[in-house]
């Protein structure tokens, strides 16, 4: 019985390193821009298709493939960062909202439109299991949680210390003083953007092999799960972000062991909307933005 | 807007009212212009335009940002759908029923949704969206999960010895009809009335109007309330024509239709959103020319949107309605 | 500045609402010769749902290639129509309507998801337009067919029920299993399939431990499979989407299960990709199936060849239903001697038609009456144990 629920944990903790790296840069868009970003799935998307194609059309390794998911994601970040994501600096949440639906419509139906709607099964990485502990995990699994602390503590080493991450925690305060004082915000906006899109499209990459299954409308999915990771990790908080996701793993594994499967897609949302009755600004403080 | 412009005018000739009769002329007659699948398409906008009427109280008059129309629509369309199989009930009841669960259950949905502001109300509502497809899929006695309903009988009315079965799309638009306008009259009274003005003032700035006295906490509830009872109207309506309801009426999907319904014709404007049900069914409809690139195209008019009408397209039709108005 | 924003939104949305009015009446305007046989597809061609439809497409596009490259049906070329549902009933049904009222189509195969075909039915029966289905596996459609009332719907696919039935019996009488663990779909699909094991399974002394329903897209079975190898299950009943298999096989794998807990059920667990995910965990798997990729026979060896020379993708179910149902309809409208829908209609319902996989006639609810392959993954290859044919019992009315 309580081996079960350790081995639950640990899976939720798994799974939650995975929403982690996901909502992280959904959050940090969010400091910087105030939009909801209904599209960030799709880079998740986007990294997994790009490691896919190198992997079956170009023949390359899993680790290369990593390589070219993540670059490929970041080109399409930049274009769609300074053609969108740019302007929206100050626009109000509808607009947000739109756009971003807008730019999820195209990604999907595009990715759709070159590589064919059927699904495709990812054949890379390192799937065979090994025992830690007693329990049974993808060496894959390992290798998740391993880059999701890496990233998680390479993210606050940057917000607290180098000059990107002062002026993000500072745009993310306030747009106008920092344009007084020379920071250039469209600037700030597009690399935070990147840096987002770039850490979703590692989090689909890594994720591929023990997710298998890539197909055009696999973004959605996970662009709902991470919803309810950023409001309860209070907008814009890095470390919240981390907190919550891992909650949510949690919660989600032990109610699908017993509750019922049918039910994990729903705990994120219910998990919300109770925390906000209780406590209306996230679990962590939103003082401490980033 | 149009509350302070249209005070001192030099007028032309005034010209809306033969328009207006234009207008509901071609309302009329569009099933004999059109083929079947206009009619239909028309349909389809009108069953959308009702809950977008319920969306744009929130979001255009009270500056609340919803996602939750497509929970309502669902409530609506499963209320609907059950009486009508289940008890066989005449859909005028079936109507009315929709709209009252809806808004009944809108009400302790609502109390704790409206504490939360901007980012955390959005996503209160979706959770709404995501938690009724599971109560849906789960809750098989009533709902009979995914196997959903279907062959829901086409409205009937018995008025006494007079009795008759709308069948047949032309009917069923005239009737769909009748309720986009009845619903239209509806928001436009309640948008003329002093609450309206007081839903405008909550709107545009919160703290000042609570402290000229507006009960704002109450407006917003009721606001939420009579929102979902469009919805839920919608929802039945939608059930009645589409004779199919399946959990899958809670998605998201219908949310942003909404959302973009509202959005695109111009936030806080009746015409608008009529406008917006016809343009936003006429777009998804006409790209179908190009069925792979379809979505990328109507992906690429929501930017279009954004960056080039961010008000929509009412202050056009404003523009366009004081022209023929006889304005300057 | 206002006065040109405005003027250009006036220009551009004029532009979209007179498209919108023109747009309908251009396929008019092309009309082809009468000769032509017109069909639509209704599948789901955008969105997470385009993964299934997709292969529904490009199945039906092959059969109509082939069937107008040796020159059409008695003279008659298929021209396709392609309409997107996404999904959704309100797309489907508006899919359908242009079709019928625009594209001018006799015929259409529709759509994947139950509850869209469920839409589509009456708007087919009113138009008096074909409407087959070949991959939706809700039982309304067929209960609601035929002698329970659409007259104009057919469906050349499986019932759950017999499915069910089969699998049930299989995995009890020649595997020994008695306790299972349900796995399925949260659908339609593998909700009733699960109805129907459950009204069969007392019969072979089965019992279900536990009941898990997975929601498309999901991911991660970890804590559910943990949950199964724990209650001691022989056999998980999985009623599940293709794509979905190859993950639940690799975190068997992961979780130990691989071996000693065998899938029995449907979801494509018979394709070679779908095996070599992970070999271990399908090694003895039980499959009831309409088709499968390895199937001998020559018509299906050359429906694979030639799909995966043609599109660069092995063929799935979908893909195959899809193609068999437009060569179906095919025979019809020959054994018919016309195009008129009523004479094929008539004809479908006398039919005998020769599939790659055995012999397919309806019953008075137009349900096709489809041979269902049983196979076991043996030695990493699906080997065929029989097939089976049933009639469906409908429910008193």
């Amino acid at each position: 019985m309580f081996s079960t629920i350790l081995e639950q944990i640990v899976n939720g903790i798994v799974t939650g390193s995975v929403y982690a790296i996901v909502a992280v840069g959904m959050t940090m868009i969010f400091g910087v821009l105030r939009a909801i970003n209904f599209a960030h799935g799709e880079y998740y998307m986007l990294g997994t298709f790009g490691a896919w194609f190198s992997i079956d059309y170009l023949g390359l390794s899993y680790e290369a493939s990593i390589v070219v998911g993540v670059l490929s994601t970041i080109v399409v970040a930049y274009v769609v960062g300074k053609l969108v994501m740019q302007r929206m600096v100050g626009a109000p949440a509808e607009s947000g909202v739109l756009a971003t639906l807008g730019i999820a419509l195209v990604l999907q139906n595009t990715v759709i439109l070159v590589f064919g709607g059927g699904y495709k099964f990812f054949s890379g990485g390192y799937i065979e299991p090994v025992s830690i502990l007693g329990f049974s995990l993808a060496q894959q699994r390992i290798l998740i949680l391993v880059v999701c602390l890496l990233v998680f503590v390479g993210l606050e080493l940057m917000v607290t210390y180098s000059r990107m991450g002062k002026s993000m925690r500072a745009v993310s305060q306030n747009v106008d003083c920092c344009e007084v004082v020379g920071i250039d915000v469209p600037q700030v906006v597009l690399r935070t953007f990147i840096l987002g899109a770039a850490l979703a499209a590692l989090s689909g990459v890594l994720t591929a092999p023990v997710n298998v299954s890539v197909y055009g409308g696999m973004g959605e999915l996970i662009t709902f799960k991470t919803l309810p990771i950023i409001i309860m990790g209070g907008l814009g908080n890095v470390r919240g972000t981390f907190f919550a996701a891992m909650i949510l793993g949690i919660a989600e594994s032990l109610v699908a062991t017993y509750v019922g499967l049918q039910f994990r897609d729903t705990v994120g949302f219910a998990t919300l909307i109770l925390m906000l009755m209780w406590r209306p600004h996230g679990l962590f403080s939103t003082q401490a933005r980033f | 807007m149009s509350l302070t412009e249209t005070a001192q005018q030099i007028r032309r000739r005034d010209l809306r009212i033969p328009l207006g009769a234009v207008l509901l002329v071609i309302a009329l007659a569009a099933p004999f212009i059109g083929s079947r699948y206009v009619t239909h398409s028309l349909i389809i906008a009108l069953i959308f335009m009702l809950p977008a009427h319920g969306l744009n109280l929130l979001v255009g008059y009270t500056g609340l940002l919803s996602l939750a129309q497509a929970a309502f629509f669902g409530i609506g369309a499963y209320t609907a759908g059950l009486l009508a199989v289940t008890y066989g009930t005449p859909f005028y009841v079936n109507l009315l029923a929709a709209g009252l669960v809806a808004g009944a259950i809108a009400l302790p949905l609502g109390i704790p949704a409206l504490r939360l502001r901007s980012t955390s109300f959005v996503m209160c509502t979706l959770g709404f969206v995501i938690i009724g497809q599971a109560i849906a899929k789960n809750w098989i006695s009533v709902t009979r999960g995914d196997m959903g309903l279907s062959s829901i009988p086409k409205p009937h009315f018995a008025l006494g010895p007079l009795s008759f079965t709308v069948s047949g799309t032309m009917g069923f638009y005239y009737l769909a009809l009748a309720i986009g306008v009845l619903a239209t009259l509806a928001v436009w009274a309640i948008v003329r009335s002093p609450a309206g003005r007081n839903m405008i003032a909550i709107r545009e700035n919160e703290t000042l109007a609570e402290s000229v006295g507006i009960p704002t906490w109450r407006y917003k509830l009721i606001v939420f309330m009579i929102s979902a009872v469009f919805a839920g109207v919608g929802g039945s309506v939608y059930a009645h024509y589409l004779t199919v309801v399946s959990p899958l009426t809670f998605q998201m999907y219908y949310s942003t239709t909404m959302l973009i319904i509202v959005l695109g014709g111009g936030a806080g404007t009746i015409s608008g959103v009529v406008f917006g049900s016809l343009l936003f069914v006429g777009l998804t409809e006409a790209l179908r020319i190009t069925p792979e690139l379809r979505m990328i195209a109507y992906g690429l008019c929501l930017l279009a949107l954004v960056f080039w009408f961010r008000k929509g397209f009412s202050p056009l039709i404003n523009r366009f309605w004081d022209t023929v108005g006889g304005a300057k | 500045m206002k006065y040109t924003s405005s003027r250009r939104a006036f220009c551009i949305s004029s532009a979209i609402l007179s498209l919108a009015a023109v747009v309908p009446g251009l396929p008019g305007l092309a009309q082809a010769a009468d000769e032509t046989i017109k069909l639509g597809i209704v599948a789901p061609m955008s969105g997470p749902n385009a993964r299934y439809g997709a292969f529904s497409m490009r199945g039906a596009e092959l059969a109509v290639k082939d069937i107008n490259a040796v020159g059409g049906v008695d003279g008659r070329k298929i021209e396709l129509f392609n309409a997107d549902s996404q999904g959704t009933p309100v797309e489907g049904v508006s899919a359908t309507r242009r079709l019928i009222d625009e594209d001018e189509v006799n015929y259409i195969i529709g759509d994947v998801s139950s509850s869209v075909t469920l839409a589509m039915q009456p708007v087919a029966e009113d138009a008096g337009v074909l409407l087959l289905n070949a991959a939706s596996s809700n039982p309304k459609i067929t209960y609601g067919a035929g002698v329970g009332g659409y007259k104009w719907t057919f469906r050349n696919y499986p019932t759950d029920e017999n499915r069910a039935f089969v699998v049930a019996k299989y995995a009890a009488e020649q595997r020994g299993f008695s306790k299972f663990a349900v796995l399925s779909v949260d659908s339609d699909y593998g909700r009733s399939a699960i109805e129907f094991t459950k009204k069969y399974l007392p019969e072979f002394k089965g019992e279900i431990l536990s009941e898990d329903y997975y929601k498309e897209g999901e991911v991660d079975f970890r804590s559910v499979l943990a949950k199964i190898r724990d209650n001691g299950a022989q056999a998980i009943i999985m009623y599940g989407l293709a794509d979905t298999t190859p993950i639940v096989a690799r975190q068997m794998v992961e979780i130990g299960l691989a071996g000693k807990v065998t899938l029995v059920g449907n979801g494509e667990f018979n394709t070679e990709k779908t095996i070599k995910s992970a070999p271990t965990a399908l090694e003895g798997a039980v499959e009831a199936a309409a088709w499968l990729p390895a199937f001998d026979s020559p018509e299906s060896k050359a429906f694979v060849e030639k799909f995966t020379t043609e599109y660069n993708e092995a063929p799935n179910n979908h893909a195959y239903v899809h193609w068999d149902t437009v060569n179906l309809l095919a025979k019809a409208i020959h054994e018919a001697g016309s195009a008129d829908r009523e004479k094929v209609r008539d004809a479908l319902s006398k039919i005998k038609y020769k599939s790659p996989v055995g012999d397919v006639t309806f019953d008075d609810h137009n349900q096709a009456r489809l041979p269902m392959i049983l196979l076991q993954i043996e030695n990493g290859k699906p080997s065929v144990k029989g097939a089976y044919t049933a009639d469906i019992q409908y429910p008193a009315q």
